[in-house]
């Protein structure tokens, strides 16, 4: 399991292309995820950031082929290393899952079986990709559970999950999904559970991944400040779509899309005066059931004008592409002024 | 921040030596058998009107003591004093007129609502226990919450797995404002919106406190949150209150080693400052709480440490007007 | 708290439970106003002899903790409690003769129930929504809705007599119950119907409530992890749905198999004349049988408890979050 595969750099590790998942509901059909498409290279780190409910859980469920609702519908294509995942047989997907591709969930809380110790789970993902003895794979979980700085790993191996606080459940899950050195790691907020001592050794944790197995990741999180710490690109997205995608400093420096402007502003700030309100985007993210026709941002959006109404296509540079009308010469120029006061929540 | 603390304004809830162990390990074997000092002898008070942040290492205890404090957890030791009652050992049935005015918001939103349910069920559960009004009193408030937290009445129907992460949290918090209580106890309640919904609900908060003069704990992992919502913090480390201060002050000028670590691994929204070398890394291993060490807990971690530190604990000593710390050696 | 603690909690309250049966059972036979108890022990057309007699024997001229207390030494200390109607029968012993029976009955109806309604219940959820579910559905629908006398009836009328002589049913020995330890093989045979006669309603109730619980368990976050992990389908059926799901049939379990082992099989056992329990509850109410309808209930009460307790205990050992706080 350890050696790297072998593996032509001119085929990205992961090529999304236009990735379309729509739930059919009762009150019509929410779509989740609504044409995303990039490509994720070897040893990357690409950052997904977005509004909440704007689909990024979603996606990454469907790149792991674990979409079970009846209703979904997924279109588009997924491949990796080459091969395409959307329709892939249900045996070779699981070879896949938790061997080459793993993935962390969002919600520590819940993931973890309730009935088995913390290290019964991570043996039976251990002995389903490996050849370890039950006793082998055992003292390579309290190697997991160590290197993600669980103190005392030897007693919590055999601790029920309501035994321990969220963060070392999440950090639980982040050893099982190292276990089997994957090629490509799935993280939906890794992180956000933890507190910032902890963060940065799991960070740590994930460029050592990438260093000693060549592994790629795709991190999701909220926290700006991760994202600007780790990921050699950023994805934002917005409504089911990525609406700019870029590497990190030209993220932060020169981003394009209103949405993204929004976003940096809201960060509340971590030195310096403290804003008496926070700056935050106007209203409320569209119903996915029914988007707006045009750039589905406009409601929202101090720029539109009659140009956003039909759908704005991803343009721009090879490195930098965004989906939005504003001309060069109309983009914000610095982003990181102080957070003003404006608000919209009623009171 | 519209108000200072300490001296000054009534004290809503105090905390006075709260202990909260756990047994772990095997139920047959004694030998085997461990307890867990969760929470460790934590004394706080809190001031109406103020919001508490509480910070911490996570498995710290902030969450059982954040339980603790709404009697969710039977404390082992000490007493919790509301309102100038004790509380601690109140029956279920004189704990309910407190319940109302106390309410939790969770750190799991999917675990805390029950699936089966729809939101308008979940949210309006608390005002149909407490007799809120009428039927259609209780929907009009219901809806008036949802829009308060930033949802519309489109999410009635709906159900908590159509829900993304942050529209779940939301929800949480809608159901924990609904009875307009004194204390809310938010269990890093924003930890799962993305920074923009973040600041909404930042922003919500701090307006539901000015409006309805609301006191808050609120416990978070994001330091720049805390340092937003919060007048005081209260930073814990395994299972006790190391820090109390203003915000600022703790902020600006930590005085335990902890927090100083703590504050210089904040991550800083900015590819190009430099994060490496402003890092204090901890040495060594994270405690295991069921075997402290002794002394100074912090002790084998801390690169101020001396002999003393290994044997003698630091009590929670006032260093300043509202500033305590845990320390033989603070760094201010 | 530790399994010790819990089980001797569990024990003292079981104590506790079954004193207060006890008494409540005394006082609405012993102190129901205008019935003579003794008039009624002595069971239909006693002489008058008879009654003053048993009068003094029960101590009913005494105050009524003496007289519990009496009786309670006569049905747990002293075991002589005897039966006024059918003269001489000491009520204790009669019991203990027939617990084995029923013992026999309610075990190897709960192995055949527990094992088919976790069919059931894994198949059906596993094929939700198709063919084969519905199908499991509706035949659990009707097993539960058969009553169990009447099934009782109808495999009696086909396996003793009209397909008696076919090589299908030529092996099932008569009516009645042959003792383990007599012959083994004639025991397992005389008890087969009865088993699944007995079994058929509660395989149909749990394995619906099983499929139910299993289906609810594929949703949670959990089973997203063991899918993630790579394991496959039926093992995350399996190993995860199926095993946090089995805590609830547990508490079911507990309640069923006391009332049955109590008593409850009843009818079972007066169809196919097993002299259990509840064969001889049937009798003794039929007669008014007073110390017989006292030692049975004490009997069931005493089951339905101690069942309740061993679910408690384990279910301790089952459902992890329950052990501590
Ligand atoms: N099974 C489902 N049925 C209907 N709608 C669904 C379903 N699962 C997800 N959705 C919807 O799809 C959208 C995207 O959800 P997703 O969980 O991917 O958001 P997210 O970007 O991960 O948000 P967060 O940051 O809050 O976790 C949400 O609006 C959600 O309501
Ligand atoms: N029910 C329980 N049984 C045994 N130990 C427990 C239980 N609940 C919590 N603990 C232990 O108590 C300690 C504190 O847990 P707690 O959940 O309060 O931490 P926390 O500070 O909220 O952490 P996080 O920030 O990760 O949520 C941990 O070591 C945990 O393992
Ligand atoms: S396309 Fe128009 S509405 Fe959309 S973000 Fe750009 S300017 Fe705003
Ligand atoms: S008491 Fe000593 S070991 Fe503890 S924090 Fe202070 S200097 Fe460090
Ligand atoms: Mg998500
Ligand atoms: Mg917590």
């Amino acid at each position: 399991m350890t050696e790297a595969t072998a593996t032509d750099p001119a085929v990205p590790l992961l090529a999304v292309d236009n990735l379309r998942v729509s739930f059919r509901t009762a009150r019509g059909t929410v779509r989740a995820v609504d044409g995303v498409s990039f490509r994720l290279g070897h040893r990357e780190i690409l950052g997904i950031v977005g509004e909440s409910g704007s689909g990024k859980s979603v996606s990454l469920m469907a790149m792991m082929g674990l979409i079970n609702d009846p209703n979904a519908v997924i279109e588009g294509s997924i491949k990796f290393q080459g091969r395409e995942l959307i329709g892939l047989g249900a045996r070779e997907m699981r070879r896949l899952r938790g061997g080459r591709i793993a993935m962390i969930f969002q919600d520590p809380m819940t993931a973890l079986t309730p009935v088995y110790t913390v290290g019964r789970q991570i043996v039976e993902q251990l002995r389903l990709h490996t050849d370890l003895s039950t006793g082998a794979a055992r003292n390579r979980a309290v190697e997991l559970l160590e290197a993600v700085g669980i103190p005392g790993p030897k007693d919590v191996i055999d601790r029920y999950p309501h035994q321990l606080s969220g963060g070392m459940r999440q950090r639980v899950v982040i050893a099982m999904a190292l276990s089997c050195n994957p090629a490509l790691m799935l993280a939906d907020e890794p992180t956000t559970a933890l507190d910032v001592t902890v963060q940065a050794a799991i960070l740590d944790l994930v460029r050592k991944l990438r260093k000693d197995f060549g592994s790629s990741v795709i991190l999701v999180t909220h926290n700006m400040g991760v994202v600007a710490e780790i990921a050699d690109k950023v994805a934002v997205m917005y409504a089911g779509r990525i609406v700019e995608h870029a590497d990190t400093p030209t993220m932060f420096r020169t981003p394009w899309h209103p949405y993204t402007w929004g976003l940096l502003d809201s960060i509340p700030p971590i030195s310096g005066a403290r804003p008496r309100r926070l700056s935050s985007i106007q209203g409320a993210p569209p119903s996915l059931q029914r988007l707006p026709p045009g750039c589905s941002f406009a409601p929202r959006c101090q720029y539109r004008s009659r140009r956003c109404a039909v759908k704005p296509p991803m343009i721009g540079e090879p490195d930098h592409r965004v989906a939005c009308v504003l001309e060069p010469g109309e983009r914000r120029e610095i982003v990181r002024k102080p957070a003003q006061q404006n608000d919209e929540i009623p009171s | 921040m519209n108000m200072l603390t300490g001296a000054t304004g009534r004290v809503l809830l105090e905390a006075r030596s709260v202990s909260k162990r756990f047994n772990v390990g095997s139920r047959i074997v004694p030998a085997l058998r461990k307890t867990v000092h969760a929470v460790d002898g934590v004394s706080l008070q809190v001031v109406r009107g103020e919001t508490l942040g509480i910070v911490g290492e996570s498995g710290c205890g902030k969450s059982t003591l954040g339980r603790c404090l709404v009697r969710l957890h039977e404390v082992s030791e000490g007493e919790i004093i509301f309102e100038g009652r004790d509380i601690t050992r109140l029956s279920r049935r004189a704990l309910r007129p407190i319940r109302r005015k106390i309410q939790m918001v969770f750190q799991d939103p999917a675990a805390s609502l029950n699936p089966r349910h729809r939101v308008r069920d979940v949210v309006a559960e608390p005002l149909i226990i407490h007799e809120f009004g009428t039927h259609s009193e209780i929907d009009a408030r219901v809806v008036e919450l949802l829009r308060v937290v930033g949802l519309s009445a489109d999410h009635l129907e709906r159900f908590p797995h159509e829900f993304s992460g942050g529209q779940r949290q939301r929800i949480g918090i809608a159901r924990a404002i609904a009875l307009e209580p004194d204390l809310v106890i938010a269990d890093e309640p924003v930890s799962a919106l993305d920074v923009s919904v973040q600041a909404q609900v930042v922003n919500l908060f701090q307006d539901l406190q000015e409006r309805l003069g609301l006191t808050y704990i609120f416990i978070a992992h994001d330091l720049s949150v805390i340092r937003q919502v919060a007048n005081r913090v209260a930073v814990m480390y395994l299972g006790s209150v190391v820090e109390t201060g203003l915000t600022e002050a703790v902020f600006d000028h930590p005085a335990h080693p902890y927090t100083q670590a703590l504050i210089s691994a904040v991550p800083v929204p900015d590819p190009d400052r430099a994060h490496r070398g402003r890092r204090i890394l901890l040495k060594g291993d994270v405690p295991n709480p069921a075997a402290p060490p002794s002394g100074c807990r912090f002790h084998p971690r801390c690169s101020y440490a001396q002999a003393t530190c290994r044997d003698v604990r630091p009590a929670l000593t006032r260093i300043g007007p509202h500033r305590e710390v845990a320390c033989h050696f603070p760094l201010v | 708290m530790s399994l010790g603690f819990t089980i001797v909690k569990r024990l003292a309250h079981m104590v506790f439970v079954m004193f207060g049966i006890s008494v409540l059972v005394f006082l609405i036979f012993f102190a129901t106003p205008g019935a003579d108890p003794a008039a009624r022990i002595a069971g239909r057309n006693a002489s008058p002899q008879t009654v003053a007699l048993i009068r003094k024997e029960f101590g009913l001229d005494k105050p009524l903790p003496v007289q519990y207390l009496r009786m309670m030494d006569r049905l747990v200390i002293r075991r002589d409690l005897t039966s006024y109607v059918n003269l001489g029968e000491k009520v204790v012993p009669t019991i203990f003769r027939a617990a084995p029976v029923t013992l026999s009955l309610v075990f190897g109806a709960a192995v055949i129930w527990i094992v088919f309604s976790i069919l059931v219940g894994v198949l059906a959820a596993a094929f939700k929504d198709r063919t084969l579910d519905r199908l499991l559905m509706i035949l659990s629908l009707i097993g539960i809705s058969i009553p169990v006398f009447w099934l009782g009836e109808v495999v009696n009328l086909v396996s003793q007599g009209l397909l008696h002589n076919t090589w299908l049913f030529s092996w099932v020995p008569p009516l009645g119950y042959v003792p383990l330890h007599r012959d083994p093989a004639l025991w397992f045979k005389s008890l087969v119907l009865p088993w699944f006669t007995l079994a058929l309603a509660f395989i149909g109730i749990y394995g619906r409530v099983l499929r139910a619980n299993i289906v609810e368990a594929m949703q949670e976050d959990y089973i997203r992890l063991a899918r993630a992990k790579g394991l496959p389908e039926a093992q995350v059926l399996i190993r995860h749905a199926l095993r946090c799901s089995m805590i609830a049939i547990f508490t079911l379990f507990g309640l069923d198999f006391g009332a049955l082992v109590g008593g409850g099989a009843l009818l079972t056992e007066v169809v196919f004349g097993l002299p259990g329990v509840g064969y001889l509850t049937y009798q003794a109410l039929t007669n008014l049988d007073l110390p017989m309808i006292m030692a049975t209930v004490t009997y069931a009460s005493f089951f339905v408890v101690s069942a309740n307790a061993m679910v408690d205990i384990l279910y301790s050992v089952f459902d992890p979050r329950v052990r501590n706080d």
